[in-house]
């Protein structure tokens, strides 16, 4: 991996390469190992690096980009080239942003030297259970186990110079009876491998085969859902805060005609979303997309939406300041385990996870997607029988404000998207609208 | 003024990636420098006791220019937002078998040295997991091959001054732009290739040009005071070809058309929910074969090798030759070899020559999408050609070939669809799409929807989703339009696979009309 005075010398080279005005640097180098199984056995695994170099170089407002995987000299002096010419007879962007001078960046460093170095034959132990584990049973295990290591730094031609080191690990793993009449799925995922633990992951997933055998089928309309982490995850990771869309009308924070809900109590008191990008349980995070430092944001505070997410262009034009974005998203939870929550509810469904999910109208946020891998239903606070999946549509604008109670969150994440702290929840009122003979 | 001879020719003619692969249309055999480093690859699995070897050393390049008309904050005055890129990527991947078992391993550096180590790891890689193989890997024979193949092109577009290029989709979006209703608009051009060369231990020595272009243009309108935004697009039909496909994208035609039916679109009622019978043009039908019958039908799937992500599906080979999918009038093809289709190619990524073979023959599920190592796994004696990596740092595995719906008779039309139905939905363009993970139950959306009263197209609709059983869908198809009508839509970004790779693929149909399907109002 390079070192941040191995990315430094790049950077500067990559910078020394052009006389324009205006030029931003960004590089990526990552390391990944990873194993893939199914049926009970490893299918196709791989030992990768890899590493580009962006770059955008600008002159009288007029913007050219390239990228390339080749850092030797005359590579990089070509690309800067390409990326001049195109410059050249490209019309103005009227939303140039002159680049970013020297930026303070949070020393936070957490990268895992174990994970960094973790490679098949350190991996393969967690595999192993999981599908000894599954074979014990009679099931059939497939899953994936990958873990990197990636650097990221940022260069402009104003004196902005930013470095970061990252790992994370994650093991997932979906658990199916032979004859295809039960799904379980679960997974772990942190910054250090040595926290991925195969053994829960295989209990998890095989006890939730287990018990989904056969489920029956239940007629679609509105339940009350108790969400697992991942489903809180899936659904309340889609929703965003951009200052544009809101001011623009085509955002569920746009106000009927015109302005913006920022300040409005739009959810429950106990509503509290928010994005840390120095949280340790997570990737690490300092310097945003656009250069920023990375800062703790408080989106919706008890039940009130506090912030919106402006970038630098449009901050400008508001006269504000820019929003660091940061993807590292937390909805405050609880005290109460899953358990607790399921205890009081006297009708409703258990969700594993959701899949899919795609939008259906970007305003409010209306999004369709399926249950997978588990759905109970809940009878007088216990679990009382498998139930066959639903399909949804449904906005996680609606959800958080249909929350009736949280439990206590924890890193989490689906078959899409990146994932967030989540806590399980209870949720009322949550629109099946088909069932799905998917198992 | 600026063309491929100012990029390559000039600027990087000493670049390696642009050396090994420099530009000879003439040629029928793959570059002699090539061949010398794939060889170094071959010749150290062989050394490492490995039993198959493939190298893929593949260079991609990729083309794109943008422009949005927006408002600016405040004072409402159009502004020009451009957005311009070509860049690229330079490496090598490598595959051995070790002990029956699969290693994979890639590097961005490619020298002979790096070649030999990174083939090294890969063997490691393979011996590592060798402990927990289920089976043995065993790999359907293919013929050896040394050759070179090309996307068929008229016009490489890369040679196309990028002045040229910004002036149309400048000149479209000031044509969206030209009603002061319309809110936004937008417009790109975007181009791919990819070099690749292959080798492999069964005694192939395969380069090929992958070419591919695409175009599209949008308008956005909003109604602050209903609180209300809507869109309308025009994608051109993405395809496996050079610039000679732009001219005829008709992009300024396109672009007042949308600007128009963006603003029906914002008046428009939104829909009655009930069964109706939907009449689905060949932009939007492509995304319903994609999701639908495309991929059921992958082996990978259907045995259970994307259980954890993807899923699998619902066609299990129990069901070959005998499951009914659709109605009689129902016959689709895998086809790699089609002309202008996103998936087209000369040779898949384990070197197999590739092909067109039913899937589905009068509504009867057939054939599977099938790879090397996949095709003894349901008795089959070769490989469908259905392998493909997204990048040389990727692992090849069973992707998508173009999946298409034959045409219906010469006579049937669209209008002759259109009015046999009574109460049902003209649906132009994709939209919203989603699916179970077994391909039974999906929803789509769309672009653009117009009500059929009385066998007449009557006025736009809005919030109209349909979702149905794949099975149910197809089976209620009772008529598709001519050869005549028939178009190939496709996906450039369909994900599979864990790290999750993209695939382009194209599908292929004319007009066809489905009834009494499930129509839902969204919000």
């Amino acid at each position: 991996m390079l070192t941040r005075e191995e990315a430094k010398k790049i950077t500067d080279r990559v910078l020394g390469f052009t006389t324009f005005p205006e030029c931003s640097v960004s590089l990526r180098n990552s390391e990944t190992c990873s194993i893939r199984y199914a049926l009970n056995g490893v299918t196709t695994s791989g030992f990768q690096v890899a590493q580009t170099v962006s770059i955008s170089v600008t002159k009288d407002n007029k913007t050219g980009s390239t990228y390339l995987s080749e850092f030797d000299d005359k590579s990089l002096r070509d690309a800067m080239r390409r990326a001049e010419q195109l410059s050249d007879i490209t019309p103005p962007n009227a939303e140039f942003m002159p680049g970013l001078g020297p930026q303070k960046y949070a020393a936070f460093d957490n990268f895992v030297d174990t994970t960094a170095a973790a490679r098949s034959a350190e991996m393969i132990p967690a595999v192993r259970t999981v599908i000894e584990g599954a074979r014990a049973k009679n099931l059939i295990a497939a899953g994936f186990f990958i873990r990197d290591a990636i650097v990221t730094a940022v260069a402009t031609k104003q004196g902005l110079f930013g470095y970061e080191r990252s790992t994370d690990s994650r093991l997932s793993t979906t658990v199916r009876a032979p004859d295809g009449s039960s799904s379980g799925w679960a997974s772990s995922q942190s910054p250090d491998i040595s926290q991925v633990n195969g053994a829960a992951v295989a209990s998890a997933a095989i006890g939730k085969c287990d018990r989904w055998r056969n489920p029956k089928r239940l007629d679609p309309g509105n339940y009350t859902v108790v969400l697992e982490p991942t489903a809180t995850s899936d659904l309340i990771q889609l929703i965003g805060f951009n200052a544009r869309a809101a001011e623009q009308g085509s955002s569920y924070l746009s106000k009927k005609g015109g302005g913006t809900l920022l300040g409005e109590k739009l959810f429950p008191d106990f509503i509290t979303l928010r994005t840390d990008p120095f949280d340790k349980r997570n990737r690490a995070l300092t310097v945003d997309n656009s250069g920023l430092p990375a800062a703790p944001i408080t989106w919706i505070e008890k039940g009130v939406v506090k912030n919106l997410q402006y970038d630098r262009y449009w901050a400008s034009k508001a006269g504000k300041q820019p929003t660091p974005y940061s993807s590292r998203v937390i909805l405050d939870g609880g005290v109460e385990s899953l358990d607790q929550l399921i205890a009081g509810v006297e009708r409703g469904l258990l969700v594993t996870r959701f899949w899919y999910l795609r939008g259906v109208n970007y305003q409010t946020l209306q999004y369709t997607g399926l249950t997978r891998d588990g759905l109970f239903l809940i009878e007088n606070g216990k679990v009382t029988s498998p139930v066959g999946n639903f399909r949804f549509n449904e906005s996680p604008v609606r959800v958080l404000q249909n929350v009736l109670k949280m439990g206590v969150p924890v890193r989490a994440q689906g078959g899409e998207g990146e994932g967030m702290i989540a806590p399980p929840m209870v949720v009322k009122d949550f629109p099946f609208t088909s069932v799905s003979d998917a198992v | 003024m600026i063309n491929r001879r100012t990029f390559i020719g000039g600027a990087s003619a000493f670049a390696l990636s642009n050396r090994l692969f420099a530009a000879d249309t003439a040629a029928t055999q793959p570059s002699a420098d090539l061949e010398k480093l794939g060889a170094i690859a071959l010749n150290e699995a062989k050394r490492l006791k490995a039993t198959y070897c493939d190298i893929r050393i593949v260079r991609t390049r990729a083309q794109q220019v943008s422009v949005n008309l927006t408002p600016e904050r405040g004072t409402g005055k159009t502004l020009e937002v451009p957005y311009a890129i070509d860049a690229g990527s330079f490496g090598f991947g490598v595959r051995v078998i070790v002990n029956g078992a699969w290693g994979f391993s890639c590097s961005p550096f490619v020298n002979t040295a790096e070649i030999a180590r990174i083939t090294g790891e890969a063997v490691s890689v393979a011996k590592a997991n060798s402990v927990l193989q289920s089976k043995p890997v065993e790999l359907a024979p293919v013929a050896s091959y040394k050759t070179r193949w090309a996307t068929p092109n008229e016009k490489d577009p890369f040679t196309i001054p990028l002045a040229e290029k910004l002036d149309l989709i400048r000149a479209a979006t000031r044509e969206v732009k030209k009603n002061d209703r319309i809110f936004s608009a937008g417009a790109r051009l975007s181009f791919r290739s990819e070099d690749k060369y292959f080798a492999s231990t069964e005694g192939s020595s395969i380069q090929q040009l992958y070419l591919q272009s695409g175009g599209s243009t949008s308008a956005n309108a909003v109604d602050s005071a209903r609180g209300l935004s809507k869109s309308r697009g025009f994608e051109a039909p993405p395809a496996t070809a050079g610039y000679e496909i732009v001219p005829v994208m008709n992009l300024l035609e396109n672009a007042a058309r949308i600007r128009e039916e963006v603003l029906e679109h914002l008046a428009a009622p939104p829909v009655t929910p009930g069964k109706k019978d939907l009449v689905l043009l060949p932009t939007h039908l492509w995304l319903t074969i994609h999701e639908s019958l495309g991929h059921s039908t992958e082996l990978d799937r259907a045995l259970g090798y994307e259980a954890n992500y993807a899923g699998t599906s619902f066609l299990t080979p129990d069901k070959l030759g005998k499951q009914r999918v659709g109605s009689d009038i129902v016959n689709v093809w895998g086809d790699r070899t089609n002309d202008r289709g996103l998936a087209t190619i000369g040779y898949d990524d384990d070197g197999v020559k590739t092909t067109k073979f039913p899937l589905i023959e009068k509504g009867i599920f057939t054939h599977y999408q099938t790879i090397r190592d996949q095709a003894h796994l349901i008795g089959e004696k070769e490989s469908r050609g259905c392998c493909y990596a997204d990048s040389w740092a990727s692992v090849p595995f069973q992707r998508m070939p173009n999946v298409w719906l034959e045409p219906g008779p010469r006579e049937t039309d669209l209008d002759s669809l259109i009015s046999g139905v009574d109460d049902g939905i003209l649906i132009d363009g994709d939209g919203s799409f989603s699916i179970d993970q077994q391909r039974y139950n999906f929803q789509f959306g769309g672009d653009a929807f117009w009500e059929i009263k009385g066998g007449k197209k009557g006025q736009m609709l809005r919030s109209v989703a349909y979702q149905a059983k794949t099975t149910d869908f197809w089976t209620s198809c009772d008529a598709i339009a001519g050869p005549a009508y028939f178009a190939q839509y496709g996906a450039l970004n369909d994900g599979k696979g864990e790290p999750v790779q993209l695939n382009a693929v194209s599908h292929g149909c004319s007009p066809a009309r489905f009834r009494q399907v499930n129509v839902i109002r969204t919000d």
